[in-house]
């Protein structure tokens, strides 16, 4: 599949997101409060965002207890990471081709 | 959507950054147990040797393996079966801590042999100064916090040595294993 950008990861907050969740190994989920620290992002900004990437399949989100507490863990599907290597990969295609325009 | 070469290329260095951060952080987030569990092991082996000096050799082999299949099991742990890291595999990482280990091991004893330190406070000096070395020089790497907690326990250890000899095991039962159990509280900080 030819590189595109992919206008739901180029949102801010969600590419700082994928970013984030494509640095972890594979299948790895981080809690929802690391994520939120990590980004900067207030509750319901980052939950919005996350309901979004859900929803394209992009990540899973899986809600547990641990011990009494309420746990919200958030991953990236393998789905997510392909689109999140494509986008890098089309960002990354923009500026070679932009260089080799500028160079000739 | 059409963005510029100019956008692309902020974009790209948010992506690294976050990348960064992450990595960081799940470093210090790896590393909080290890230092938590050596915190305990220090406090109790320093504090033992200045109360027990005669019985140190074997509660130091006593403590040492403890800290050894503790630190193995934190490995184990935290990398997920299956999962897949810069590090490698979990089997991968396992085989790693034990060469580290050894090295670790055979440095110290090696070293020992060589420059044989006279007095109890010149043994219980030497690995925590490789170890501060250690943190320092991986801090360069992974992270500030690193970097803190090697200066700092190499700090305290030549100034209990320098002020504190005559008690410098209760220095680096207190001081030392109290600094290791605070970065370690630290370190589970994002």
């Amino acid at each position: 599949m030819p590189a595109e950008l992919n206008e739901l990861i180029h949102q801010p907050l969600r590419l700082q997101i994928m970013a984030t969740l494509a640095a972890l190994p594979l299948r790895e989920p981080i809690e929802f409060t690391r994520l939120r620290a990590i980004t900067d992002a207030t509750d319901g900004n980052l939950g919005t965002h996350l309901a979004a990437l859900e929803k394209a399949g992009y990540v899973k989100i899986e809600k547990d207890f641990v011990g009494k507490k309420p746990r919200t863990r958030v991953a990236m599907s393998p789905a997510g990471r392909r689109a999140f290597l494509q986008h890098v990969a089309y960002l990354q295609e923009l500026i070679e081709n932009a260089g080799g325009k500028n160079g000739e | 959507m059409a963005i510029t070469t100019q956008q692309a290329s902020d974009t790209l260095d948010e992506v690294a950054a976050a990348q960064r951060k992450i990595s960081v952080l799940q470093g210090y987030a790896k590393g909080a147990p290890h230092f938590l569990l050596w915190g305990v092991l220090w406090a109790a082996g320093y504090a033992g040797t200045e109360l027990l000096p005669a019985h140190a050799g074997l509660l130091w082999l006593a403590i040492d393996a403890i800290g050894l299949i503790g630190s193995f099991l934190l490995v184990r742990a935290n990398a997920a079966p299956g999962a897949r890291s810069a590090a490698g595999s979990r089997s991968a990482q396992s085989i790693n801590f034990f060469v580290i280990a050894l090295a670790f091991a055979g440095f110290i004893g090696a070293t020992y042999y060589i420059m044989r330190p006279d007095t109890s406070a010149q043994f219980g000096a030497y690995p925590a100064l490789v170890m501060a070395l250690m943190y320092t020089v991986i801090g360069t790497r992974a992270g500030a916090r690193w970097m803190v907690i090697g200066v700092a326990l190499g700090v305290l250890t030549v100034l209990g040595y320098a002020l504190m000899r005559e008690h410098f095991m209760l220095w680096m039962a207190f001081v030392g294993g109290g600094a290791l159990l605070l970065t370690g509280v630290w370190m589970r900080r994002v």
